[in-house]
């Protein structure tokens, strides 16, 4: 009975995000890609919140590690010869690195928790305020070196000629994938010692367990699945530039968490495709559509208003968000 | 029994669904003196941030003078003449004797007075006058038991509440408080007084409720301060 | 030797606007135990106020930017309420959502395209004190400040409610037990913080006359910086500390040659990481205190 409330904890989440992709793929072009784009968000936030969720701690930073996937996942799948017209400077190993698609994936999610693990190291003794502080501080380091250093990157420059490999196969596979591996972190031992520690830190302590050395190991998960979501960000994309990886995504997929219930793997998903949906929505409403026999056209920024409007009324009102931080239960089962 | 200036009803008291107080009554008269003892975690604490409105209780009332409390703000059950000297004194230390005693100020229905009240509480407690402008985190132990006291006396209370005056000091400095605290409830101030060195208590209020575990045991007079077995039960709570 | 000289006495001044900030923030704080990311946005909101007063007098002009700066001060402090009792990280994600809200309605009402705000332009000229040429703005932010500064200080320690401010800061729920109304402390602490907000929005304005949607967020986050290394506890210590980010940030602008400058902002940031790991109570303060252990 155990194991069947739990697969359904997993399967419920699984199954809207399939939902969506197949959904999707039914749609009109332009809107596919709205479609697509959902899925790749819900990658992210579940990344974010494997950590969030699990950790009690917040992490502004998070973006960091998809901006790394998603450049590492780029610069290794467009010619030579168009990076060389980018970035002169740019290391020759970087420069000559050809691989496939697939193989850039894994390489964004490796980069992703390398990565996170190494700034893990340094920064998860911190709690609270000053764990929020620093990990903004990596968001901006990031994010102030990718786009200066040109011997690593473009810099400043939009990086173009992206494989747009991201399919609906590959969108929904590929966000499956990560929520699955959530689900299997938050339901190991690991995850679990996690959790608790968050929820009493001096009990946890008294039990012997490291703290550090979880968060260490929950933030490299979340980070190597940030940069996986980011190699998929870019496939979809197209194309890159360090802005898109920076305050605007970072604000978009927190509120995306903290609206859906930063406690719950549902939370995560529920609130990524909820969020994306109105986003959407605005965003089509900013130019003007018609709604069946009304003509709705609001002003270009709405968006963004009512985004953040969103994410603090539910803050300061119902901080545990749309899901209260809680899995799926089917009735009756525990 | 004279009018209950307050009242303790059917209190209980829970933190995060972990029972602490388990429906306590007492009253405490006018002008009375009713002391509190029990071991450490037996509730006490609980019970005098319940009265002021730190915690919400669970179930039950405290009434000041038949008016309800429980709902209110502590603002407005300070200024209501409710004050509480805390457990471990709680000064300022990096404020001025002054200044810590002028933050008492702040509980009083109006300033009118004030310097009258400020004096009064000098002539009690030397140390106002002594150490007035030096800050309070040089004080020691017992003078800043005596600073606690006075800021509460300041904000011109009909009830003071104390919670554990004699904690960390010598037998010496706690009769020179308690000397006090005669004069206070000389000037007609209702006191509760919750101490865990039950002695104390016992002597010196008029009756003694002993709580364990959330709930009261026994009730004590100071004739039964002699008495080894009530004592004992007093401290320990059995 | 002038120039050095010239690049101090500016970075002073520029010390001095960030100081105010900083202060404001460390009210906030102190009374609140809140952190507020949108602190910025009173800074943008007093910006535009002078945008769109821009061609009435100027006496006008400063008096709807101190209006509305207080007024979105004390919005604040409303709006703020629910949080007094949430856990620190909770605060943190609502004011990073309100300072994103607010520059989206900035960005929805006024463009993403800057606007000029033409205050005292009188003061971005420049006067001569034997070789040096100052500008008047530099002279007047630096009185400014050390006015504004010391009359805080004065104010804090003299009068009742600046009594009750340093003891709420210093032990919310004791004050409380005292019968200090915490109210009045937090919306005082809020009308003090925009009040120093808005004076540093007017030297700001003076010399960086183009206003964006970010224009408060920028400056707020070196700000912040400032704060969290100088000792966030502490009022004197988060003051200090914006100044020294100020005052950094003048010198490096100057002397660091084109290429390094780019990477002034990871040179900062990477300071904040190494402050918080090493002296978490700040680099200003006594002792070597943690907010948080584990």
């Amino acid at each position: 009975m155990r194991r069947f409330g739990s697969a359904t904890q997993l399967a419920a989440p699984v199954a809207l995000l399939a939902l969506v992709g197949l959904a999707g793929s039914f749609t009109s072009r332009s809107v596919q890609f709205q479609f697509r784009f959902a899925l790749v968000m819900a990658a992210i936030v579940i990344a974010l919140y494997v950590f969030i969720g699990n950790s009690g701690v917040v992490s502004f930073g998070h973006v960091s590690f998809v901006a790394v996937g998603a450049f590492a996942a780029g610069l290794t799948t467009v010619p030579e010869a168009l990076k060389l017209s980018l970035s002169p400077d740019l290391f020759p190993i970087i420069a000559s690195a050809e691989v496939g698609n697939a193989m850039s994936l894994v390489l964004a999610a490796a980069v992703g928790g390398l990565f996170a693990f190494l700034v893990g190291v340094a920064l998860m003794r911190l709690s609270g305020l000053a764990a929020g502080i620093a990990t903004f501080a990596v968001l901006v380091i990031t994010n102030n070196v990718l786009r200066n250093w040109e011997a690593i990157g473009p810099g400043a420059r939009t990086l173009s000629l992206v494989p747009e490999s991201t399919s609906f196969m590959q969108a929904t596979v590929g966000v499956i994938a990560v929520a699955i591996l959530a689900f299997l972190y938050q339901r190991s031992r690991w995850g679990r010692v996690l959790r608790a520690s968050s929820e009493d830190p001096y009990a946890a302590q008294g039990s012997g367990v490291n703290i550090y050395r979880q968060r260490i190991v929950a933030f490299a998960l979340s980070g190597a699945l940030a940069g996986f979501a980011g190699g998929l960000f870019v496939h979809l994309l197209g194309s890159i530039t360090t802005q898109q990886v920076y305050l605007d995504l970072a604000f978009l997929t927190l509120a995306m968490l903290v609206i859906g219930g930063v406690g719950s793997l549902w939370g995560a998903v529920v609130g990524a495709l909820l969020v994306s949906g109105v986003n959407s929505l605005l965003l089509s409403a900013e130019d003007g559509i018609g709604l069946g026999f009304v003509d709705v056209d609001v002003p270009t920024g709405t968006r963004l208003v009512t985004l953040g409007a969103v994410m603090a009324l539910i803050m300061l009102f119902r901080p545990s968000g749309i899901t209260g931080g809680r899995e799926v239960r089917l009735p009756g089962l525990r | 029994m004279p009018d209950a200036m307050l009242e303790v009803r059917d209190l209980e008291i829970r933190y995060g669904g972990v029972p602490a107080v388990r429906g306590i009554s007492l009253e405490v008269g006018k002008g009375e003196v009713v002391g509190l003892v029990g071991p450490n975690g037996a509730g006490k604490s609980s019970t005098l941030l319940a009265i002021m409105g730190m915690v919400a209780p669970h179930r039950g009332d405290v009434l000041l003078d038949g008016r309800t409390l429980v709902g209110r703000s502590t603002e407005a059950i300070v200024r209501g003449g409710v004050s509480l000297v805390p457990e471990g004194r709680r000064i300022f230390p990096e404020l001025t004797v002054d200044e810590n005693l002028r933050l008492g100020l702040q509980g009083r229905r109006s300033r009118e007075g004030a310097e009258e009240d400020i004096e009064q509480a000098a002539a009690l407690f030397p140390v106002i006058r002594e150490a007035r402008d030096r800050h309070a985190g040089v004080l020691s132990g017992g003078q800043q038991q005596q600073l606690a006291i006075a800021r509460a006396l300041v904000a011109r209370p009909s009830v003071l509440l104390l919670d554990e005056p004699s904690l960390g000091l010598a037998p010496k400095v706690v009769d020179d408080v308690f000397t006090a605290l005669a004069e206070i409830r000389e000037r007609g101030v209702t006191i509760l007084l919750v101490e865990q060195r039950a002695q104390f208590a016992v002597g010196f209020a008029d009756r003694t409720h002993v709580l364990a575990n959330g709930q009261f045991r026994l009730t004590l007079t100071p004739a039964d301060a002699g008495d080894t077995d009530k004592m004992a039960a007093a401290y320990f709570g059995s | 030797m002038t120039d050095a000289l010239q690049t101090i006495i500016d970075a002073i001044a520029l010390g001095s606007v960030y100081a105010l900030v900083a202060m404001g923030i460390g009210l906030v704080f102190g009374v609140m135990r809140l952190v507020n990311f949108a602190h910025g946005e009173l800074i943008t909101a007093g910006a535009y106020a002078l945008v769109l007063t821009n061609h009435l007098p100027l006496a006008v002009g400063l008096l709807v930017c101190f209006a509305t700066v207080i007024g979105l001060a004390l919005a604040m402090e409303v709006a703020y309420r629910p949080l007094r009792t949430s856990p620190p990280t909770t605060m943190l994600v609502t004011t990073f959502a309100v300072s994103f809200l607010l520059q989206a309605v900035a960005l929805l009402a006024f463009g993403a395209r800057g606007q000029n705000a033409n205050v005292l332009e009188k003061l971005n000229t420049a006067v001569s004190i034997g070789d040096l040429r100052i500008r008047w703005v530099t002279l007047v932010s630096i009185a400014l400040g050390a006015v504004l500064l010391a009359g805080m200080a004065l104010f804090l320690r003299r009068t009742d409610i600046g009594l009750q401010m340093r003891a709420a800061a210093m032990d919310f729920r004791t004050a409380q037990l005292l019968g200090v109304r915490a109210t009045k402390v937090i919306r005082f602490a809020f009308v003090l913080a925009g009040v120093l907000a808005a004076c540093a929005t007017v030297m700001l304005v003076v010399s960086r006359p183009l206003v964006t949607p970010s224009y408060g967020f920028q400056l707020v986050i070196p700000a912040l910086v400032g704060v969290v290394v100088g000792g966030l506890d502490r009022l004197t210590s988060a003051t200090l500390g914006g100044f020294a980010v100020g005052f950094a940030a003048a010198v490096l602008g100057d002397v660091l040659p084109a290429d390094g400058r780019v990477f002034l902002d990871t040179a900062l940031f990477l300071l904040v990481i190494v402050v918080l790991l090493v002296r978490p109570g700040g680099l200003f303060t006594r002792s070597r205190a943690a907010w948080e252990r584990v």
